[in-house]
């Protein structure tokens, strides 16, 4: 256009804020992670170069990969139990015509409180004596149960903690895909003689597939970032059987003094997040965008 | 017949979504956790404030939320200027091969878990003498939103037509004027958008503010919170009132805002 258009002086002068606080506070700490990643470093003395030492370490790390594990938990019960009670849940929002958006709006609400007042609210719902579960599993003549003390509940009650945060997040990303659908695609079906059954099936999933997938992406992406939930409801126990890698990475550099190893598992968790998230992308690779 | 069973699924997801709060709400009034335990599904035998005022007492939940609401109106703030400046950088001044690898390298930061850089972000903070100051959260909240917040702003300044600011160039104004006076005006309705959001986010973050913050009176809303719990965990009736505190913004903010929230939710995300 105009030669003010041309002068890389103003162009310079709009991108330089962001460049310069893009390459602080994001680059410096990922190439820092990276350089501590390779040293034996307690935060105070000079960190020593000790080459793949740490991640020799976290490899035989049985604690490091009960963590691992616990991310794969995520990312599990995001996708096998979350991910069809969204789509459930945005087939039938979609499909009723009256309190249509009551529902939308109601659903959401969990997704935008915070997260550690979530875990202190389920905290609070989960306590032995007090409890609203437990109570209410009392009528049943169910006993007392221990949900985030005992190592065999912890981890579950997280998770649907988490789901209960989340899933309405997720059907308002689908409900909006399946209202951008055509009307007349729908009615042409409903003319023809397609039940709801159908209709969803054959019509409505295959053409919000891409959605499907960017849920999926953003779940895994999710369970990898999990972390908040975690330190909030048990710090990662009882004996660590809740942490996730982020918590661990917290545990062994804030609270062991093991910053080397800590920067070690922070470029771990990021290596694990790329390729996870990369193998999902080429996995789905040729879904294209669908157009109507 | 059919709409009638959706409905009550619906329902009966919206009473799973409601439960928790209902509990928690009507806590906050009953007199002590024997009350609490004897009558947990019913209304509280007397509705009285005290737990709210001892709460607030005990909690400085007035500092708090006051701290929240600096730490997220600064960082958000500093957020939409950079990120409008930038946009309209990448989108209006072209400059060949830069804009586009500029603009790629911004959008790496999407795939970047923040949550991993919390340990070699501490170094960074204390060495810049930042740890324990307000600071050391707003910098690196307002460097964490900026990649969705650009590529949202792009994505709308990519269709202002060019005209309006071929006209406006006719009358001599220049990148800057250009900037303040045409494009910021027509993008208020995104900017807005970008707005709510990351300060939503910002309110709600709890790992930096518990980790980059030890003096108490700097403490932000959800670590006050996480503390007051360790705190007075014995007392179920007051940690109900506080939880009641610090969820009934987000929820008033929400119930006048949703729309733009949940567009902008969509926006961010499906046309992705």
């Amino acid at each position: 256009m105009n030669k003010t258009f041309k002068n890389p002086l103003v162009y310079i002068l709009f991108l330089l804020p962001t460049i310069l606080f893009y390459f602080i506070f994001m680059g410096v700490p990922v190439f820092q992670a990276f350089y501590y990643g390779f040293t034996d470093w307690d935060g105070l003395n000079p960190p020593v170069f000790n080459g793949i030492e740490n991640f020799k370490e976290a490899f035989g790390d049985s604690d490091f990969w009960l963590s691992v594990l616990n991310n794969v938990y995520f990312i599990l019960f995001s996708v096998v139990v979350q991910l069809p009670i969204i789509l459930v849940l945005a087939l039938l929002i979609s499909n009723v015509k009256r309190l249509k958006g009551f529902y939308k709006t109601a659903v959401f609400v969990p997704s935008i409180l915070s997260t550690a007042v979530i875990g202190i609210l389920w905290g609070f719902i989960y306590e032995p004596d007090s409890g609203l579960l437990n109570q209410f599993l009392a009528i049943f003549g169910i006993e007392k149960i221990y949900w985030l003390s005992d190592k065999s509940t912890a981890m579950i009650s997280i998770l649907i903690t988490n789901a209960w945060q989340w899933t309405g997040f997720y059907v308002v990303l689908m409900l909006a895909a399946i209202l951008g659908i055509p009307k007349d695609l729908l009615e042409q079906a409903e003319i023809d003689g397609a039940t709801n059954w159908q209709k969803s099936t054959k019509i409505i999933i295959p053409l919000i597939r891409p959605i499907i997938i960017v849920v999926m992406l953003l779940s895994i992406a999710g369970a990898m970032k999990a972390l908040d939930i975690v330190w909030v409801m048990t710090e990662g126990g009882p004996f660590g059987t809740t942490d996730v890698m982020a918590t661990y990475m917290i545990k062994e550099a804030f609270r062991e003094y093991q910053y080397g190893y800590g920067n070690a598992i922070s470029v771990l968790i990021f290596i694990f997040t790329l390729v996870i998230t990369g193998l999902f992308q080429w996995i789905t690779k040729n879904n294209e965008r669908i157009e109507y | 017949m059919k709409k009638i069973f959706s409905h009550i699924v619906l329902l009966s997801y919206i009473l799973i979504i409601l439960t928790p709060f209902v509990f928690v709400l009507f806590s906050s009034f009953k007199e002590n956790n024997i009350e609490i335990v004897t009558n947990p599904w019913g209304l509280p035998s007397t509705f009285n404030f005290d737990n709210y005022i001892l709460a607030w007492k005990n909690a400085k939940i007035g500092t708090y939320f006051f701290n929240s609401f600096y730490i997220s109106t600064v960082s958000s703030v500093v957020t939409l200027l950079f990120g409008a400046a930038t946009s309209y950088a990448l989108t209006r001044m072209k400059f060949m091969k830069a804009s586009r690898f500029i603009y790629t390298f911004i959008l790496l930061g999407l795939v970047i878990p923040t949550g991993s850089l919390l340990v070699p972000l501490y170094k960074l903070i204390t060495d810049f003498n930042l740890y324990n100051t307000h600071w050391a959260l707003i910098l690196p909240y307002a460097t964490f939103a900026l990649p969705v917040s650009i590529y949202i702003i792009c994505a709308f300044m990519r269709t202002i037509p060019s005209e309006l600011e071929e006209a406006a160039m006719m009358d001599g104004l220049g990148a800057f004027g250009l900037f303040t006076r045409i494009i910021l005006p027509i993008s208020i309705p995104p900017l807005v958008t970008v707005f709510i959001l990351n300060f939503l986010g910002n309110w709600n973050e709890f790992v930096m503010a518990n980790f980059y913050l030890s003096s108490e009176h700097l403490r932000t809303l959800p670590v006050g919170m996480v503390g007051f719990r360790d705190a007075f965990n014995t007392n179920y009736a007051q940690l109900s009132a506080g939880i009641v505190f610090s969820v009934l913004p987000v929820l008033i903010i929400y119930s006048i805002l949703q729309e733009k929230i949940i567009e902008g939710v969509t926006a961010g995300s499906v046309k992705g």
